[in-house]
């Protein structure tokens, strides 16, 4: 407990530390945001687009498209925003040998990490997602219970970690070939089939996104879970089972890539 | 001429070495980048077999496939990292190398992209457009290969590739404002994706937007090159944005010319 208590207050003065750089650069701040949030304007210019060619894509209508779209924003965003460090590890840290200042310092290398650095650039996304969560919605027929309010907002860090995991064990590729960054981006990139219905796709697209790399369950399961009272031991269920395994093997993958770990020379 | 020449290749081979080095990383990020493209096939398939299966806006279901994966090749042609290249120069002070060269400054690094280009062009462009001729030949079940419109094809991606260049090199000297380069960027990319019929084909915009799009130097970086191959533009449409092309080539590159004075005239590189 104690230890607990020890880690949330040194993420508290990690984050403190942050804001004050922040502070530093305002224009970099509105740069990021509006960077990310034009990204989403974009794509939904696209989704607008398509729904003024056709009145519902395979049965899905506009408003759950979007809805599904918005809702898979909110773990990116959050991942995005917590634990954005990890593209540096995969990028510049390993390969510079920057990274002998993590196993000097009297704390888990991958919680360090992690807490070190905020990406407010999320909030593009963050913002995005809330809004048309909260736009869609009240037009949407849902049947609400407070069980389904509870599992709803209790699946997002679940779908959240799952972002975290499969960056975790891509970025710990960097301890043994010294730059992982294209591998994230590889393997990260795959959650863009995760912001659209699932159904769209065929049978290989489907069992990847599931089974494989599962970015189906930061969005579409839990979403369809809300909006069509789908399963939800799979839906919730198997969210919250995979997204643990995924960051079970991340932590596990992480301090194996440690031990194999030579610093850059130099 | 011929001294220029000398001048100027060992930056193609410069150019060259340098993405053999990071092959590897490179094709990590061909995939990564080219799963939006299937993504987007997806989404048009349903939205095909949610529409009846007709032609919507002028295009079949094989033509956007053509589109989405064509649209993906184009990017990379007509792709320059020129305005990144730039202000990561700028921010750092290595610009100043440069300047005590006696070459030209947008020269060096139109060469040393075109170096990069020549290999990644050879060893994945071509394969990619014969196997997307097979895919065009069996959904469509005839040959549609037109080697007219290959030539015209490649031709716009030229002009659409020095548009691009000297339009970033431009863009680059924002670093002189923003230091964040990463998020400018990101920005730009998303404003020209979009103009360019990267994320829709512009067919599918409101007429008067379309016909605003078209005039602007944009849909040079991709719409008017896959346009020419698909065959989509008549002898005086063709013409017309081949000639807009060359238009837009001429003007960036005076106003990259002109931006280069202004800036190094407000240059200051911190020690070193």
């Amino acid at each position: 407990m104690k230890q607990i208590k020890r880690l949330f207050r040194m993420h508290r003065i990690f984050v403190v530390q942050e804001l004050k750089r922040m502070t530093e650069y305002k224009g970099d701040f509105i740069v990021g945001v509006v960077g990310f949030l034009l990204a989403q304007v974009a794509n939904l210019l696209f989704l607008w687009i398509i729904f003024t060619q056709v009145p519902d894509l395979m049965g899905w209508s506009m408003n759950e498209v979007v809805f599904i779209y918005g809702f898979s924003l909110i773990p990116k965003g959050l991942d995005h925003l917590l634990f954005d460090n990890l593209w540096n590890i995969g990028f510049f840290i390993v390969r510079k040998g920057d990274f002998d200042k993590y196993l000097t310092r009297p704390v888990d290398t991958l919680f360090h990490v992690m807490v070190e650095k905020l990406q407010i650039d999320a909030f593009g996304e963050l913002l995005t997602g809330i809004a048309l969560v909260c736009v869609t919605l009240p037009q949407l027929a849902i049947s609400w219970s407070v069980l389904k309010v509870a599992l709803a907002l209790l699946v997002i860090p679940f779908c959240t970690l799952i972002y975290t995991g499969i960056k975790t064990i891509t970025a710990a590729i960097a301890f043994w070939v010294k730059r992982s960054g294209n591998i994230i981006y590889m393997f990260y990139m795959v959650h863009d089939f995760a912001k659209y219905p699932v159904t769209i796709y065929n049978n290989a697209v489907r069992f990847v996104i599931t089974y494989i790399i599962p970015f189906a369950f930061t969005a579409y399961f839990p979403a369809v879970y809300i909006l069509r009272d789908e399963n939800p031991l799979f839906c919730i269920g198997l969210t919250v089972l995979i997204s643990a395994a995924v960051m079970a093997l991340g932590i596990f993958v992480w301090h194996r890539g440690i031990s194999a770990y030579e610093s850059a020379g130099s | 001429m011929r001294r220029k020449l000398k001048i100027y290749l060992p930056f193609i081979g410069a150019g060259m070495q340098e993405t053999a080095t990071y092959r590897v990383n490179w094709i990590f990020y061909i995939l990564g980048s080219v799963t939006g493209c299937f993504v987007s096939y997806f989404i048009w398939k349903a939205v095909f077999a949610s529409g009846g299966g007709g032609a919507m806006n002028g295009f079949t279901m094989p033509q956007m496939t053509v589109y989405i994966f064509l649209m993906f090749v184009t990017s990379m042609i007509v792709g320059s990292d020129a305005s990144y290249v730039v202000g990561e120069e700028v921010r750092d002070g290595t610009i100043a190398m440069r300047l005590l060269k006696p070459v030209s400054y947008n020269a060096t690094f139109l060469f040393q992209e075109l170096g990069n280009k020549l290999l990644t062009e050879a060893v994945l462009l071509v394969p990619l457009l014969i196997v997307l001729e097979i895919v065009r030949t069996a959904l469509t079940g005839s040959v549609q290969f037109n080697p007219l419109c290959l030539l015209l094809y490649l031709l716009s991606c030229v002009l659409g590739y020095l548009i691009n260049f000297f339009f970033s090199i431009c863009f680059g000297f924002v670093a002189f404002i923003i230091k964040y380069l990463w998020g400018a960027n990101m920005m730009k990319n998303v404003i020209v994706g979009f103009l360019s019929g990267a994320t829709v084909p512009l067919a599918f915009l409101p007429p008067a937007l379309e016909k605003v799009f078209l005039m602007l130097p944009f849909a040079s970086l991709g719409y008017t090159p896959v346009m020419i191959y698909m065959n989509m533009y008549g002898g005086a449409e063709l013409l017309y944005f081949l000639g807009l092309q060359v238009f837009w080539a001429a003007a960036f590159w005076g106003l990259s010319k002109l931006l280069w004075r202004v800036c190094v005239r407000r240059l200051s590189v911190q020690g070193g």
